[in-house]
C-alpha cells in the first residue's frame, strides 16, 4: 500500500538492503566463531545455526533476497516459541538433534559445519526420504496423508516464512492488496511472479 | 471531502485513534476510507436497555436470521430489543484485521497455545487464524458435550456467524419442500416453494445476490446482480463436464457478494478477506446490511453481553411474556417483556434456550408437546470430492482474489431418469480452479528452486460435495445439567451421526467427482472423503422443526410455536429437511415471511 511505499522511499528500504549483506557476512563468520548475532526465543545456539544453514541452502540469495536476508530463521524460532504447545516444541528439538546426529554419523560434523557440497548431499538424501504433502481444500489436508518428516516440514515452514515476509510479499511477489476487479484469464506475462496474497 | 466522511472521521476514527492500539490498524482503516464506494454507515446503536424493560418484540440473536427479524420488525414500527450474547461489532470500526497483510501480524496467522485452548474444538475446522480468531466463540467458557463427534462452530458477537459465513446463496425448490412427503422420512414441510418464493425475491433484492440464471427446476434462479467470472481453467473444465455428462451443469457460485454497488454498499474488491469484516460492505452480514437498516428506524435497541437463560411463559395468559437474561459481565439476572419473541440464536442455540424454558405448562421445554424439540438434527456432509492438476494453461493467470467458486447443482434423483437405487435425495458440488501447488513438495532446493517457486504454481481444480442429510429422530441434542457453562447454565449434549444414506451419497460424490475430473482431462486426480463427523458443514438444521401436525412438530407453517403462538423460531432450528443446498438464503426468506405474519397477527390481536 502507499503507506509502505512511502516508508520505503524515505529510507527504511535502503536500511533493509544494507542490513542484509552484513547479516550474511556475520552468518558466514559464525562458521568459524560459532556465535549468533541474535537471541533466539526457543532454539539453543546449535539449533539456531542448524535451521539457519538449512533454510540458506533451500532458499539462497540470488538476484532476489534469500531466506536469511528476510530473517526466515528468526521467524521460525518465534513461531515455534509462540505457537507450538510444549510437546510439539520437544518433538522439534529432538528432530533437529536427530538430523544433526545423522550428519555427524555420515559426515563427521553437525549440519552447519559442513561445507556446501556435503550440505547439498544431506538435503538430496533428505528429499528422497521425506514424505510429500497432500493437497489442501479449504484449510485442511485431504486424502490419506503419509508422514512428512522433519526435513520437508521445515522446508515448508521456510517457504511460508519467506513468502509472508514483507520484503518478498510486497516487492518480489506480485502484490495487489485491493485488486478491485477479478480477471479470470490473463497472460502470465502481464502479472509476472506468483501473487503474494 | 464530502461531509459525511469528515463527520465519520471525527466520530469514529478519532476515538479509534485515541483509544485503540496500533498505528497499522488506524492507518489501514483510514486508507480504506480513501477507496471509492465505501458504505458510510453511521450506526450509533442504542445499547441502553436500562430505562426500558418492555418492548413490542424481542429478537434473540443478531446473526443472519436475527438481523432480518430485527429489520422487518423495526421497519413495521415495533419497538424491538435484540439480545446479543456477545459484544457489539460495529461495521468497519470493529474489523481490526480487515486490511492486514500476513507480515502485519506478528505470527502471520499462527495461533498461540492460549488461543488454541480457547478454540480447542473450533480449530478442528481449519478455519481459524489470527485474522478471524476474535470472531469465534470461546469453547472453554461455552462447553458442549459430544456424545458422538460433532463440531459446533459458533460466533458469539453482534452479527454472529454472518461475519464468517461462506456466502453461497441458493434458493430451495419443491424438490426439497416435497422430499419428506415423497419418501416418508421426517414429516412434511407445511410450506411449498410458492409460499416462500415472494420472500426469496424480497430478501434477495435487499441483500444483493450475484449469479447466473440457469432455469433449472431443482435450483430456482434468484434476482441476480451480475455473476462473477469463471477463470480460464474453470471455463475449460465446465465445457468438458457439460459435454461429457449431459444433465450436469457447472456455474459460477451464486453468492451474497455485490458485483455492482447496491443499496448504498460498495461492490466486491476481490480481496477475499471477507471473514475479517468487509470495509466496503460488499458481502451480506447483519453488521453491514440488516442491523443498520433496523437501526435507521429508531426502533432498535440492541443489548450486548446478554445471555438468554429462558423464555418466560405465563401459564395463566397462555403465552410467552418475556425473556430472562444473565448479563455476561455482571451476572445480573434481568427479565425483559415483549408481545412477541423471535428465536434466532442459531439452530442449536435456540433449541438450548427452548429446552431450558420450563414452566408448569411446558415441563420438558417450551413448545415441546411433541417431544420433537432437540430431535432431527441435520447438517450437510462435507469435504468429500476430488482434486487434480490441469495442464495446458501455463501462460494463463488471473488477477484478483475472487471470494467465490464454482457450483455444480444436484443432478441425482431429480426425476425418474436420474433416480438412484443406492440413495435418496442428492448432493451438489462447490469447488474451483486456481494456480497453487505446494512448492515444498518439489524434490529440488537451492537457487533454481527458489527462483522457480516465485513463478505461478501449477493449475489445480477441485470439487467437494454437499449432500443432504435425512432427518433422523435419534439425531438429537439434550440439556446437560452436569456440564455448566461459565454462567452456571446447563449446556447441550449432542448425539448425532451420518447414517447409511449419507454414506451412500458420499460414496457417489467421490466416484462422480473422480470420474468427472478424469474425463475432463485432469492429471493426478485424488479422490477424498475426509469428514465423518457432523457439524463440519456448519449447516446445522432442525431440532425445532416446522410441521403440519402439533403432535409431530414444534412449529407451524409460519414458524410459530404450536402451543405458544407469540414465540417464533426462524433460524436453522425450524428446518424440516436439509436439502443439499446452502440454507442461509432460506433462513432469510423464512424470517422475513414470519416477521410480516407476526406483525399482521399482532395487528389483528391474534397473538
Amino acid at each position: 500500500m502507499d503507506r509502505r511505499k512511502a516508508l520505503k522511499k524515505t529510507g527504511l528500504l535502503a536500511g533493509a538492503a544494507m542490513v542484509a549483506p552484513s547479516f550474511l557476512s556475520i552468518f558466514q563468520s559464525c562458521k568459524q566463531e560459532s556465535r549468533l548475532d541474535w537471541q533466539p526465543m526457543f532454539f539453543d545456539e546449535n539449533e539456531a545455526k542448524t535451521i539457519a544453514a538449512l533454510v540458506d541452502v533451500i532458499l539462497p540469495r540470488t538476484d532476489t533476497p534469500g531466506a536469511l536476508d528476510v530473517k526466515v530463521d528468526l521467524f521460525i524460532d518465534k513461531v515455534i516459541a509462540m505457537t507450538y504447545v510444549e510437546e510439539a516444541q520437544q518433538a522439534m528439538r529432538s528432530e533437529i538433534a536427530t538430523f544433526n546426529a545423522n550428519c555427524k554419523q555420515d559426515f563427521g560434523t553437525f549440519f552447519f559445519d559442513l561445507d556446501e557440497t556435503d550440505r547439498v548431499a544431506v538435503l538430496e538424501a533428505a528429499e528422497k526420504s521425506s514424505g510429500k504433502f497432500n493437497p489442501g481444500v479449504w484449510g485442511t489436508t485431504v486424502g490419506e496423508q503419509e508422514p512428512i518428516g522433519f526435513y520437508r516440514s521445515m522446508k515448508s515452514m521456510a517457504i511460508w516464512a519467506y513468502f509472508t515476509s514483507e520484503e518478498i510479499g510486497e516487492n518480489v511477489l506480485s502484490y495487489d492488496p485491493v485488486p478491485g476487479t477479478y480477471e479470470g484469464c490473463k497472460p502470465v506475462s502481464e502479472v509476472g511472479n506468483r501473487w503474494s496474497l | 471531502m464530502k461531509n459525511w466522511l469528515l463527520v465519520y472521521f471525527l466520530l469514529k476514527i478519532v476515538p479509534f485513534l485515541l483509544f485503540r492500539q496500533t498505528n497499522i490498524f488506524v492507518i489501514s482503516i483510514f486508507n480504506s476510507y480513501l477507496q471509492p464506494q465505501i458504505a458510510p454507515y453511521m450506526a450509533n446503536y442504542n445499547i441502553d436497555a436500562k430505562k426500558e424493560m418492555t418492548y413490542d418484540a424481542i429478537v434473540i440473536g443478531s446473526g443472519i436470521s436475527g438481523g432480518w427479524a430485527a429489520k422487518e420488525l423495526c421497519e413495521k414500527g415495533l419497538k424491538t430489543l435484540v439480545l446479543e450474547r456477545g459484544r457489539i461489532v460495529e461495521h468497519v470500526v470493529d474489523y481490526p484485521t480487515m486490511n492486514l497483510d500476513p507480515w502485519d501480524s506478528e505470527l502471520r496467522g499462527g495461533l498461540t497455545p492460549e488461543q488454541k485452548r480457547k478454540h480447542y474444538k473450533a480449530i478442528r475446522s481449519g478455519w481459524i487464524g489470527t485474522d478471524t480468531e476474535h470472531f469465534w466463540a470461546d469453547d472453554e467458557a461455552n462447553p458442549y458435550t459430544e456424545v458422538k463427534p460433532f463440531l459446533w462452530l459458533r460466533g458469539h458477537q453482534m452479527g454472529g456467524r454472518s461475519l464468517l459465513w461462506g456466502k453461497q446463496t441458493y434458493r430451495w425448490s419443491d424438490l426439497d419442500f416435497e422430499a419428506n412427503a415423497k419418501d416418508g422420512h421426517g414429516v412434511d414441510w407445511p410450506i411449498r416453494y410458492k409460499d416462500i418464493e415472494p420472500w426469496y425475491t424480497y430478501v434477495e433484492k435487499f441483500a444483493g445476490i450475484s449469479g447466473e440464471p440457469l432455469g433449472l427446476p431443482q435450483l430456482p434462479d434468484s434476482h441476480f446482480l451480475p455473476p462473477m467470472e469463471l477463470n480460464c481453467v474453470e471455463k475449460h473444465v465446465k465445457t468438458r463436464i457439460e459435454k461429457d455428462f449431459p444433465g450436469r451443469n457447472m456455474i459460477i457460485g451464486r453468492c451474497a457478494h455485490l458485483t455492482v454497488p447496491h443499496n448504498g454498499r460498495g461492490q466486491c474488491q476481490n480481496r477475499n478477506r471477507c471473514s475479517r469484516g468487509c470495509p466496503f460492505g460488499a458481502y451480506f452480514s447483519s453488521n453491514s446490511v440488516t442491523l443498520p437498516a433496523a437501526n435507521a428506524t429508531g426502533n432498535l435497541t440492541i443489548r450486548p453481553h446478554s445471555i438468554v437463560q429462558s423464555i418466560v411463559y405465563d401459564d395463566v395468559k397462555g403465552k410467552a411474556t418475556g425473556v430472562r437474561i444473565i448479563d455476561a459481565e455482571t451476572n445480573e439476572d434481568i427479565v425483559y417483556s415483549a408481545k412477541i419473541i423471535f428465536c434466532n440464536a442459531s439452530a442449536l442455540g435456540t433449541t438450548q434456550i427452548l429446552l431450558n424454558s420450563t414452566s408448569k405448562r411446558f415441563e420438558n421445554g417450551l413448545g415441546n408437546d411433541s417431544g420433537e424439540l432437540g430431535r432431527n438434527l441435520m447438517d450437510h456432509t462435507y469435504r468429500v470430492g476430488a482434486i487434480g492438476k490441469v495442464e495446458g494453461f501455463d501462460d494463463k493467470y488471473y488477477k484478483g482474489r475472487r471470494p467465490n467458486g464454482i457450483y455444480i447443482p444436484r443432478y441425482w434423483n431429480i426425476d425418474e431418469k436420474t433416480k438412484s437405487d443406492k440413495f435418496l435425495r442428492g448432493f451438489g458440488y462447490q469447488g474451483g480452479g486456481y494456480r497453487g501447488g505446494n512448492p515444498a513438495n518439489s524434490e529440488e532446493f537451492g537457487a533454481d528452486f527458489k527462483d522457480g517457486i516465485l513463478k505461478p504454481g501449477p493449475w489445480e481444480f477441485f470439487i467437494t460435495g454437499f449432500a443432504e442429510c435425512l432427518p433422523y429422530h435419534e439425531n438429537k441434542v439434550t440439556l446437560n445439567t452436569e456440564v455448566l457453562d461459565k454462567w452456571g447454565q446447563p449446556t447441550l449434549s449432542i448425539d448425532a451421526e451420518f447414517k447409511e444414506n449419507e454414506k451412500a451419497l458420499n460414496k457417489q460424490i467421490q466416484e462422480d467427482a473422480v470420474e468427472m475430473l478424469e474425463k475432463a482431462g485432469l492429471r493426478d486426480v485424488l479422490g477424498f472423503d475426509n469428514e465423518h463427523e457432523m457439524g463440519n458443514g456448519v449447516h446445522e438444521m432442525g431440532t425445532a422443526r416446522m410441521g403440519r401436525d402439533p403432535k409431530t412438530s414444534v412449529l407451524n407453517g409460519f414458524n410459530q410455536v404450536h402451543a405458544a403462538k407469540n414465540v417464533f423460531v426462524t433460524d436453522g432450528a425450524c428446518m424440516t429437511s436439509s436439502s443439499c443446498v446452502n440454507p442461509s438464503l432460506t433462513y432469510m426468506a423464512i424470517t422475513a415471511r414470519a416477521a410480516h405474519h407476526a406483525v399482521s397477527e399482532l395487528n389483528k390481536l391474534n397473538i
